[in-house]
Parts: structure tokens; C-alpha cells; sequence
């Protein structure tokens, strides 16, 4: 059984994409359509990695992204965010929340921006957990 | 009390006169010659003198001129001896108030001091009344001259052109503002020029007919309009003016003028600003769902590789799925895109609005079905035949219903019973109203705020970020307009009021129209 890998997206086909990938390259991925069933998936299968959509419909990939990465039980977790937006454009958001006095929260592990190679996630995902 | 001074140069008479005078209530004095009289008036100046006109050394004539001299105002009643009808002319002529004649019996004598008093009265009054006048009038002077210099001041200091002319339509008032619009000096103008040399011919025959013509306008409200001033420039103005009026008789003209060159630079400025951001804010978010199909299709085409290469069929078809998908959404945008950057002038028809209403409920009816939807119509059966752009209609109601759809598959409350209700109503002669009310997700404020800007979407994946943008263009250039209201949790309303003509009439460009 390869590492859990948490994929969170509201296109099912990026997840119809993303869980190929992973499957082809021995790991378990474990699927969540939106940012609250994400939440909880971490919370119970503690995945050893998080793909995650920065747009989301109901609930921004953005929100769950931060909530991870302040979570105690959950910040340890690597996240590859994955997306249409620019990496530039989330750095800076990230930077204006932190202005707004909103928790300083580390930078992903990885940034893929859409549309993106399934080499290249393979071997961004490899880097990560091996 | 009045005083009076008693001149007789027989002691008797001074006496008997005195008590008689004192007992009828007057502070009396006494001289018994002309010259003593003199010094005592000069003393005590008494309003009335009664003085005896034959006495030695200085009479009562030269009394009477005296006293008159000194004192224009002091009454002089003369006692004349009988039958002295002369003296008593000159007396007359002289200023005396009255005169007397001996023996002094006491009703005459009471009835010249009443005379007199009364004349001592009004002239008191007078100068008074004379008095207060001039003091009026010297304030109402100032008071007219303060506020003729404010509104001069006034008038000098407006921003605004102001240009008045009299009657004639000669120009009287030119202030500063005028010179830095017209650019001609003010000595140049002012009874210089004619209105004609100013305005444009338009303006000229406004104020000529307001004038001239019993009927013309006298008001002309403010609008856009140009001049071209001194140097042939054209310069953008809004204007209004008035004939002024005075009671019943025309007096002149006023005209104001504000320079818009400022606003109209800013103007152009700001649009060429908003467009840009536009362009910018497009490319971005087309730059986002362009990326969003992009990895659609190299998903598909990665999952078809895998399929060939390991024959696996159940894996090319899930790809070929996907690239399928991603077609089907680039055709989207890209329609999106194409009605939304076309300008399209509505093309009216005669048509039934309750109709297509009806056939977009049909269409959807399917897609409602399988989202556990429930599509009720309420359609006005007041509304028949009507000349408006079906097209529009169609587009506008079939992006609302398809929205309310998805509003209910959004909605998190998987206990309600979900319900699109489509309604038409005759709103008046000239428009219908279409509502489209759904009871799913409904917005926050934020998302309201947002609904008709480009690429916003909440629809994730599903959405262009385009349709509502779309709807709202289409219904404007019908001349309508769309409202929503909304509560998150409760649902949401779309409402759209689309003007229509008579069927079998034809309008141009209706959303022209509605802007002037």
C-alpha cells in the first residue's frame, strides 16, 4: 500500500487526472470534492501529502490550505497547490492576508500551475514524500 | 405744555391776557415792547407768540419777521386794533399764523391758540416723518448698494460664464468666468457685442423667440451644448439660461455657462482607464479558464496514452470523456466571449413571450429533473402578441434557469424540496416583466456585488464567469434592465423588465433610445 495522497478539487476531471497519476506511480490517493470534505479526510486519514485546488467553489482552496498549514495535528503535511492562478498571484494574497493581521502561514511545498504535465507532478510529488 | 410769549406794550392787557392764558393751562411769558420780546424768544424760544401789531419803538410786523427769522417753525398770532384789515395782510404775508382783533374776547382767542396748536402738531409731525424718511432711505441707499456690490461680487466670482443681456439683447453682464470660456477681453464685449457674435445660432433663437415671441420659452434648462470661442476653438458647454422678466415687461436675458473641457478630458481619460482594466481584468480571467481546459485536455489526452498503452478501454474512454468535456467547454467560452464583445442591435419581431418562457421551461425540464428540481410556471395569460427580440428573451430566461438549476445543486440544505418558479406579468402598456425565482444556495452580499463582472464565478469549473455578464448585455441593449435580490440559504430572484412595441411595430435600437 503506497502513501496516501489527499487530492481536493471540485473538477472532477483534475481529480479523474490527479488520481491516475497517483495510481500509475504506486500511491493511494484519497479523493475530496470540496474544502469541507477535505478537512475532514486530513483529519481522519492524516494523508502524507495534500493536493489542492486554490478555487473552489462554497469554500476557497485557499481557506483550507491555511487551516491545514495552522492546524497542529496537521501542518506537518506537505501541499502541492495546484492551479489556473499564477503562483505570484497566490504568494501575494497570501502576503496581503498576513498584512491584515491574519496568521503568517509558510509557503506550499510546491506550486503547480494548470495545465500541468503528468511527469512533471509525478516527479514533483516524488520529491516531496519519495 | 406749550409756552407762549405775550408782547402788548399796555401792562393791563399783558395782565388780563396772562391770567386768562395761565388759567387755560399755558406757561406764559411777558414783554412789554418789541426789542424786550426779542431777547426773551432768543432765551426761551416759546412755540407761540402772541404779540400786539401797534406799539412804540419796535412793532409787532418787525416782531413777527424776527421771531420768523429765527425760528421758521414758532406760530405768531398778531392782535390787530378794529378795522386794521391791512396790517393784518402783511401780517399774513409775513408767516403769521393767525390774527385777532381787539378787544381780545376769549372764544376767538381760544380758537386761534387751537389753530396754532394744531399747526405746532402736524409740523412736529411732519418733521418727524421727514426726519425718519430720510434716515430710511439713507439705510435702504447702503442696504442697495451693499447687496448690488455682493452680487457683483457674485457675479465676478462664479466659475460659471455668466452672460446678461438688456431687452435689445445687447450684452450688459460679462463676468471673468464668460472671458475664460468665450476668450474675447470683457471691455470687448460688454455694450459691445451683440449675442449673436457670442452664442451659437441655436442659443441666439432661443433667446430672440423668448424675447421677441409672446409663446417662446422663457427657461431653458440646462443641456449640453458647444461654442467656439474667440481663437475657433470648440469648446463643450452645458447651458442654460432666461428671460428675465419684470412684473409683466421683458427685461433681458441671463445665460450661464460651465467650461466642461476639464470634464470631458477626464471623462475620456476614465473610460480609456475603465477599458484597460477591462482588457487586463479579461485576460486574466480568460487566462484562468483557458488554463482550467487546458489541463482538461492534457488530463484527457494523458488518460487516452495510458489507455493505448495498456489496452486498457475503460481508461481511453474516461479520457476520451475528459477531452470531450473540455471541447464542450471551450465552445462555451468562447460563445461567451463572442456575444459578449458583439455588438448586436436588438431585432424585434412579433413573437409570444409566455411562449418562450414556456420552451425554455421544456428545455431545462430534463436537466431540472435529474437535480431533483421542480419548475413551476406562472405566466400572465394578459400578455399576447408582442414585437420584441425573442432571441434575447430566450438567452436572458435560459442562462437565469440554468443558473437557478445549479443555485438548487449548490445549495447544502440536501433536505429542502427545491422549486424554480417562472413567472411573465404585463407590467404596463410598455413592458413585461420576467421573474425567475429559485429557493437553492442564494448569495452573500459579496457575490451580489460581483454577479455581473467578468470570469466571476462561483460555479468552480462549471461556470464561464461570463453568463450573467451576457444576460445583463442582452437586456440592456433591449433598453431593460435586471434586478436581482437574494438570501443566502433562501434563494434568489432575477428579475428582467423588457420594453416591447405593438405587434407589427419595428424599433430601432431601443437601448439608444433609453440614454438620451
Amino acid at each position: 500500500m503506497g502513501k496516501k495522497v489527499l487530492v481536493v478539487d471540485d473538477d472532477p476531471d483534475v481529480r479523474l487526472f490527479n488520481v491516475t497519476v497517483l495510481e500509475e506511480h504506486g500511491y493511494t490517493p484519497l479523493v475530496a470534492t470540496n474544502g469541507e470534505e477535505g478537512r475532514n479526510l486530513a483529519k481522519q486519514e492524516k494523508p502524507d501529502l495534500v493536493i489542492l485546488d486554490v478555487l473552489m467553489p462554497r469554500e476557497s482552496g485557499i481557506r483550507l490550505y491555511r487551516e491545514l498549514k495552522t492546524d497542529k495535528t496537521l501542518k506537518h503535511i506537505p501541499i502541492i497547490m495546484l492551479s489556473g492562478i499564477a503562483e505570484k498571484s497566490f504568494l501575494r494574497s497570501q502576503k496581503v492576508l498576513a498584512e491584515f493581521g491574519d496568521a503568517t502561514v509558510p509557503e506550499p511545498e510546491a506550486y503547480l500551475e494548470k495545465p500541468v504535465e503528468a511527469e512533471d507532478l509525478a516527479a514533483t510529488i516524488k520529491k516531496i514524500i519519495g | 405744555m406749550n409756552r407762549i410769549l405775550l408782547v402788548d406794550d399796555e401792562p393791563d392787557i399783558l395782565r388780563v391776557l396772562g391770567i386768562s392764558l395761565r388759567a387755560d393751562g399755558y406757561a406764559v411769558l411777558t414783554a412789554s415792547s418789541g426789542e424786550e420780546a426779542l431777547a426773551i424768544f432768543a432765551r426761551e424760544t416759546p412755540e407761540l407768540v402772541i404779540t400786539d401789531i401797534k406799539m412804540p419803538g419796535m412793532n409787532g410786523i418787525e416782531v413777527l419777521r424776527e421771531v420768523k427769522h429765527i425760528s421758521e417753525e414758532t406760530e405768531v398770532i398778531i392782535i390787530t386794533g378794529h378795522g386794521d384789515i391791512d396790517s393784518a395782510i402783511e401780517a399774513l404775508h409775513y408767516g403769521a399764523s393767525d390774527f385777532i382783533n381787539k378787544p381780545v374776547r376769549d372764544k376767538q382767542l381760544t380758537i386761534a391758540l387751537k389753530r396754532a396748536q394744531d399747526k405746532i402738531h402736524i409740523k412736529r409731525q411732519l418733521r418727524e416723518y421727514t426726519a425718519t424718511l430720510e434716515h430710511k432711505v439713507e439705510a435702504a441707499t447702503r442696504e442697495i448698494r451693499r447687496r448690488s456690490n455682493f452680487q457683483g461680487k457674485l457675479i465676478r466670482s462664479s466659475n460659471d460664464g455668466i452672460v446678461a443681456t438688456d431687452e435689445a439683447l445687447r450684452i450688459v453682464i460679462y463676468n471673468p468666468g464668460a472671458e475664460r470660456i468665450f476668450g474675447y477681453p470683457q471691455q470687448d464685449v460688454i455694450h459691445r457685442m451683440r449675442i449673436q457674435e457670442l452664442y451659437t445660432p441655436e442659443i441666439v433663437d432661443l433667446f430672440r423667440a423668448g424675447v421677441m415671441e409672446e409663446n417662446g420659452l422663457k427657461e431653458f434648462p440646462w443641456q449640453e451644448t458647444s461654442i467656439v470661442s474667440g481663437n475657433g476653438e470648440n469648446i463643450p458647454v452645458r447651458f442654460s439660461g432666461s428671460i428675465l422678466h419684470e412684473n409683466d415687461r421683458k427685461m433681458g436675458s441671463v445665460a450661464f455657462f460651465q467650461d466642461l473641457r476639464e470634464i470631458k478630458r477626464l471623462e475620456r481619460e476614465l473610460l480609456k482607464a475603465e477599458r484597460l482594466a477591462a482588457v487586463g481584468q479579461t485576460v486574466a480571467g480568460l487566462a484562468h479558464g483557458l488554463k482550467n481546459i487546458l489541463h482538461g485536455l492534457k488530463g484527457g489526452s494523458y488518460l487516452v496514452d495510458l489507455g493505448i498503452k495498456k489496452d486498457d478501454t475503460a481508461k481511453l474512454k474516461s479520457g476520451w470523456d475528459m477531452i470531450k468535456r473540455n471541447i464542450g467547454r471551450t465552445s462555451e467560452l468562447v460563445l461567451d466571449l463572442l456575444t459578449y464583445s458583439k455588438e448586436r442591435e436588438p431585432e424585434f419581431e412579433d413573437c409570444f413571450p409566455n411562449e418562450i418562457a414556456a420552451d425554455v421551461a421544456d428545455l431545462l425540464a430534463e436537466k431540472a429533473r435529474e437535480s431533483r428540481v421542480e419548475i413551476k410556471k406562472s405566466l400572465d395569460p394578459s400578455i399576447s402578441k408582442v414585437s420584441m427580440d425573442p432571441r434575447i428573451i430566450h438567452n436572458a430566461l435560459l442562462n437565469l434557469m440554468t443558473n437557478a438549476i445549479d443555485a438548487c445543486l449548490f445549495d447544502e440544505d440536501t433536505g429542502k424540496k427545491w422549486q424554480i418558479d417562472i413567472a411573465t406579468t404585463l407590467e404596463d402598456d410598455n413592458s413585461i416583466r420576467f421573474d425567475v425565482s429559485d429557493n437553492g444556495a442564494g448569495m452573500s452580499n459579496e457575490v451580489r456585488e460581483k454577479l455581473f463582472t467578468s470570469f466571476f464565478s462561483t460555479k468552480g469549473h462549471r461556470g464561464t464567469g461570463l453568463g450573467l455578464m451576457v444576460t445583463r448585455k442582452l437586456v440592456e441593449e433591449h433598453g431593460g434592465w435586471i434586478d436581482v435580490i437574494s438570501a443566502p440559504g433562501k434563494g434568489t430572484t432575477f428579475t428582467i423588465r423588457l420594453p416591447f412595441e405593438a405587434a407589427g411595430e419595428k424599433r430601432q435600437n431601443p437601448a439608444f433610445d433609453r440614454k438620451l
